[in-house]
């Protein structure tokens, strides 16, 4: 009996389960607390297009995570990438956009591993202190003006560009997951890094290849969210951290989720669920202030459902 | 197995004398007179001039006191980035207390810092997450309460809390802020206890210290030093909006790494670095504003010198594997 | 067996620090041979092998695999070499399944300009499961969802697909139940058949009889002899391995003194789940208390357990008036003292200066009305350090400068300026040169004298016959045997009861 247990726990239709339960759950709940201005389809599709934005992101720093490591930057390059993007744009079109997005999100994923690599320091660390030097490289970049994106290359700013655009990133990250080394090789480290050292696993090259793959799922996410607002404003004053955590709720689910094999449906589901919660709150009438309490409370449950330490463990 | 790192190349002299302990713990002073000097030549003169010199010192107040407790924080080798949404919050319920009384307001300032610090202390300790996450989510949680009680207007102080605006007054919290954390940390047994977590928190368990208290407590104390640096907040802005304490933490933990903190926390923590750092960041913030720098370019070279610090500074023995 | 000269290993070395792991080992294995390879704890085989496989670099000498001299730098370097290994400890990686463990660092086959072929790479790995006789595990799950002993045979079979030329099996029949064992006995047997060479390492002498057609020993590190398994014994194979001389000044030379009837700490029931299992013993004044055992036999958490570090525990330690330890810091406040086999992470706090090392504890006791003095509490630790001929600069001076025998000495100090009566010590000369060894021996029948009951956890067999007045040896976590001291007392005797 306990081994049946045992064996469905086991399976992903069990990890499954779960998230659409914690799905229903939260749904109904604001769905009763407030049955008329919550909830209704087109209200979900709203939330949906909403929080695909933040899968996107999440997928990306599910590379980073699971290898135990961590960046702050992720909000600065959005607004850098995006408005490298848009300025992009205004000469070259959709290719300027988009190479304009991912090249620069690369670019920086890049200069962020390498310096990870190179300066030996924790990784919290290097991208606290490269998330205001990129703060201000938007500034400059941006020219101190808002950057608004052309009206005719708008076609991600909704419906189905949107949704193709983050279906072809979760595509792409399943695609890496399974059908590469990176995947297999970020969960050695992460598991081990002395093991996997000693696999032959050229460590800080899959740390750099992390940090790139990262900042290109944040180029898209960038293309995505410049599109959803139209416009984007550098600001410096870490005013970008905010950006960093919607995303990382997404990972903290697809981690979680792992040991079912499936990271990024958990990614997705994750940042629904969230989205919902919030949506719940606006609709019952609390300020759109409350989004940073929801955040954070949201994050804080989940990080103590899912990250705890072992009795015994060390942790800072 | 890192008996099979190769020790056999002999390091270069200089390069064995930038990573000497001496030379580390030289550097923040080092660091501080050449920053005062460029300044000073950069800005010809004006920075060391008697009126400047008061406006810098009435910067340094509040940051000092919210050092202090982050210091102890860093020395167990955590992190804490609530200081901003704590002062803002304390600041709003001093502001609000400050009408019936200025002692309640006080309390009531202090108290609040300490609920938020127990917060992130009952999550670090029993949960066993790492206090960075804790404290980004609680500091979420905190601005967002703040944004939500200041949404319609800003929260005004009493004029009686307002009066107290006198820099004697501020001069002697902080001082005393000071001279009461260094005695502790010197004289007795709570200076060692944190300073035991922070370089080997197991080796410290099996030595009889209740690592879990000693961690606790830390983060409450810090809480409340912000709690009461709120309070020289108030009496100086006099009424709080929704950005107040905004980046406070990133200043502070700046400071803290400027002044030779190692961020890994442990023996090698300096109490002087917590007046150094301070010091040193309100010197540089305000050099780079007389020098007429707009605030994209002063949060580049801050961003930059931060970097450089740490990667100085840091204890790279101290950690196993760099995550 | 074939004649043929597989693997020749020539002045193989090893040093960590001041210890001797490997000292000069020479020797030759044949194509088609099982080897057993035996000795004692810290004998150095587990080294030897792990050089052989390119988890420890190489300190000296030269490993040459049929004709070609090994230069591996990781697993998988010596896979590609036929030289593969089942490590003692945890082996596979969580977080990945069951076929990425299987093919970590060997995925080229399946890759296709880039891309992986995850479907063929699941369908191999289940094909091998299948082979092997291991079906039930499942090659797309996550490795996450299997226990110790599948976690173990997923490694055998990740070990063997590739038909190494040399497989070391080290120490993994521990980890496995009986049908585990056989299924990998039957790998070994099908690997002689085929002409290649097991390495098996193993404290189960029976086992080794059984299932080897060489054995080799070794002792101190060193390369003591490699006998024929159909013209040895049990006994033949222990004599081997211990074949040390016991005595001379090196240890206590009194025999025949009473034990004190007087109790001063009293274990009952002590349980710790997955470590010790009711565990009840009685530890006397002035009485050296010897625990011996195989590593994993649970004596080191029984050391735990008394001073209330271990998680979990249940049963009850008390001391003669009647408290309960129920903390660390009780423990200690009751004159409880701990040294860690773990020495730089569970006694020494490495990155902290020796004078701080020791003070630790006794804090309290220094404090006036809570105040500390610098001074007072340097020339403290200066008085216990030089008590203890710790070599050192000053007191000033980071631990993690120091020697192994040099940090036990920091930690002797710590305990003996703090007063405690009742010494835990686990491991106590593990990784220290003869000097200190001595020394600590001195010291321990110093304390002895003075009334001092100490509980001396051991992995050696002579420091246990040469300094205990009793010895309790554990196995699979229950005591399963004591002896009270006597020069008669022979290791063999000790050994009996280990395995």
């Amino acid at each position: 009996m306990s081994n049946t247990i045992e064996k469905l726990k086991a399976s992903r239709y069990y990890g499954l389960v779960l998230l659409g339960a914690m799905l229903l759950f939260f749904y109904g709940v604001f769905k009763i607390l407030t049955p008329s201005n919550f909830g209704s389809l087109s209200n979900l599709y709203t939330y949906l297009q909403a929080s695909i934005i933040y899968s996107v992101g999440g997928c990306g720093l599910y590379f980073i995570v699971v290898m135990g490591l961590f960046d702050f930057a992720v909000g600065a390059n959005i607004v850098l990438s995006s408005i490298v993007g848009v300025i992009l744009s205004q000469k070259f079109g959709y290719a300027g956009f988009i190479l304009g997005c991912l090249g620069c999100g690369t670019l920086i994923g890049f200069l962020i591993g390498m310096l990870y690599n190179s300066l030996n320091v924790p990784s919290m660390i290097v991208t606290v202190g490269l998330m205001l030097i990129f703060e201000s490289v938007a500034v400059f970049v941006a020219g101190g003006v808002k950057q608004t994106l052309g009206e005719n290359l708008r076609f991600f700013s909704g419906a189905p560009g949107n949704i193709i655009l983050a279906l072809l990133a979760f595509l792409l990250m399943y695609f890496i997951l399974n059908y590469t080394k990176i995947g297999t090789y970020c969960n050695a480290i992460g598991s081990n890094e002395f093991t996997a050292k000693n696999m032959g696993i050229n460590v800080k090259k899959y740390k750099l290849i992390g940090f790139m793959l990262l900042h290109f799922f944040v180029g898209i996410m960038a293309i995505l969210t410049v599109s959803y607002g139209t416009t984007m404003t550098a600001l410096t004053g870490m005013s970008t951290m905010g950006r960093n955590f919607q995303p990382l709720m997404g990972t903290f689910f697809g981690v979680a989720f792992r040991k079912y094999k499936m990271p990024i449906t958990a990614i997705v589901v994750g940042e629904f669920i969230i989205q919902i919660i919030f949506n719940g709150f606006v609709a019952l009438g609390a300020p759109t202030t409350i989004q940073n309490v929801v955040t954070g409370g949201a994050l804080l449950v989940i990080v103590s459902l899912t990250a705890r330490g072992g009795k015994g463990s060390v942790v800072k | 197995m890192s008996n099979t790192v190769k020790k056999d190349q002999e390091p270069s002299k200089l390069r064995s004398f930038l990573s000497s302990d001496t030379f580390k713990g030289l550097l923040p002073f080092i660091g501080l007179v050449v920053i005062v000097v460029v300044m000073n030549i950069l800005t010809q003169g004006k920075i060391l001039t008697p009126k400047r010199l008061r406006l810098l010192l009435s910067q340094v107040y509040y940051p000092m006191i919210v050092a202090t407790g982050v210091f102890f924080v860093m020395t167990l080798g955590s992190i804490d980035f609530t200081e901003g949404s704590t002062l803002g919050l304390a600041s709003i319920v001093i502001s609000k207390l400050s009408f019936t009384s200025i002692p309640l307001a006080i309390l009531g300032g202090i108290l609040t810092g300490a609920a938020i610090g127990a917060i992130n202390g009952f999550f670090h300790v029993k949960f066993k997450l790492q206090s960075f996450i804790i404290t980004i989510c609680t500091m979420f949680l905190f601005r967002g309460v703040c944004a939500y009680l200041t949404t319609e207007t800003a929260v005004p102080a009493s004029a009686a809390i307002k009066a107290l605006d006198q820099n004697w007054l501020k001069i002697t919290i902080t001082v005393a802020v000071l001279l009461v954390a260094w005695f502790l940390f010197r004289f007795t047994r709570i200076g060692n206890d944190v300073k035991a977590v922070g370089s080997g928190e197991t080796a410290a368990r099996f030595s009889g210290v209740k690592t879990d208290r000693v961690k606790f407590l830390t983060f409450v104390a810090a809480g409340a030093l912000t709690g009461l640096a709120a309070f020289v907040n108030v009496i100086k802005v006099g009424s709080i909006t929704a950005t107040a304490g905004n980046q406070l933490e990133t200043q502070i933990l700046i400071s803290l790494v400027l002044g030779g903190l190692p961020i890994t926390g442990g023996a090698k923590v300096r109490f002087s670095n917590i007046i150094v750092g301070t010091l040193m960041y309100t010197v540089l913030n305000n050099g780079l504003v007389m020098m007429g720098f707009e605030s994209q370019t002063q949060q580049l070279i801050k961003g930059v010198i931060f970097l450089l610090f740490v990667a100085l500074t840091i204890d790279r023995k101290a950690l196993k594997v760099i995550k | 067996m074939e004649n043929r000269v597989l693997l020749v290993a020539e002045n193989i070395d090893k040093r960590f620090g001041i210890t001797h792991a490997v000292d000069n080992v020479s020797l030759t294995i044949n194509a088609g041979e099982v080897r057993g390879l035996i000795g004692e704890n810290g004998s150095g085989k587990s080294t030897f092998s792990q050089m052989l496989c390119g988890i420890y670099s190489i300190g000296g000498g030269t490993f040459t695999l049929d004709g070609k001299v090994l230069h591996c730098r990781n697993q998988v370097e010596a896979n590609n070499e036929g030289v593969a290994i089942i490590v003692q400890e945890m082996g596979t990686l969580s977080g990945l399944t069951v076929a990425e463990n299987i093919f970590l660092g060997h995925e080229e086959p399946f890759m296709h300009l880039g891309v992986k072929d995850t479907r063929a790479m699941n369908k191999e790995a289940q094909r091998l499961l299948d082979e092997y006789g291991f079906g039930r595990i499942k090659a797309g799950n996550m490795i996450d969802l299997y226990n110790f002993e599948d976690r173990k045979l997923v490694e055998i079979v990740k070990a063997t697909y590739m038909k190494p030329k040399i497989l070391v099996i080290d120490e993994t029949t521990t980890a496995l139940s009986q049908n585990g064992r056989m299924e990998l006995y039957k790998i070994m047997d099908a690997i002689r058949a085929d002409g290649r060479t097991v390495i098996f390492i193993s404290h189960d002498l029976n086992e080794v009889l059984t299932h080897t057609d060489t054995v080799s020993v070794l002792r101190d590190g060193e390369y003591i002899a490699t006998v024929n398994t159909r013209d040895v014994t049990e006994d033949d194979l222990k004599r081997l391995m211990v074949g040390r001389e016991i005595g001379s000044a090196y240890y206590r030379t009194d025999y025949g003194e009473p034990i004190s009837g007087e109790v001063v700490l009293s274990v009952r029931d002590v349980s710790v789940p997955g470590q010790i299992d009711h565990v009840s013993f009685e530890l006397h004044r002035g009485e050296i208390l010897g625990f011996g055992g195989l590593s994993e036999c649970g004596m080191h958490e029984v050391g735990k357990a008394i001073f209330a570090a271990s998680w979990d525990r249940t049963g009850s330690v008390t001391l003669a008036d009647g408290t309960e330890i129920n903390s660390i810091p009780t423990a200690i406040a009751h004159s409880i003292a701990y040294a860690s086999k773990d020495r730089d992470n569970e006694s020494v706090i490495l990155n902290e200066s020796i004078r701080n090392n020791i003070v630790l504890p006794s804090l309290g006791d220094l404090a006036n009305h809570g105040l500390l003095s610098g001074k007072k509490l340097t020339k403290f630790a200066e008085k216990h350090a030089l008590d203890m001929q710790t070599k050192m600069q000053n007191v000033g001076q980071f631990v993690s400068d120091l020697s192994g025998g040099n940090k036990q000495k920091v930690v002797l100090a710590r305990w003996l300026g703090k007063g405690s009566d009742i010494l835990v010590l686990d491991s106590p000369t593990r990784g220290i040169d003869v000097k200190v060894k001595q020394a600590i021996y001195a010291l321990m029948a110093d304390l002895r004298r003075q009334g001092k009951s100490i509980i001396m956890i051991s992995e050696e067999i002579p420091e246990l016959l040469g300094m205990a007045d009793r010895i309790i040896i554990m196995k699979d976590g229950v005591l399963n045997g004591e002896f009270l001291r006597d020069p008669a007392l022979s290791e063999e005797d000790l050994i009996a009861k280990m395995v």
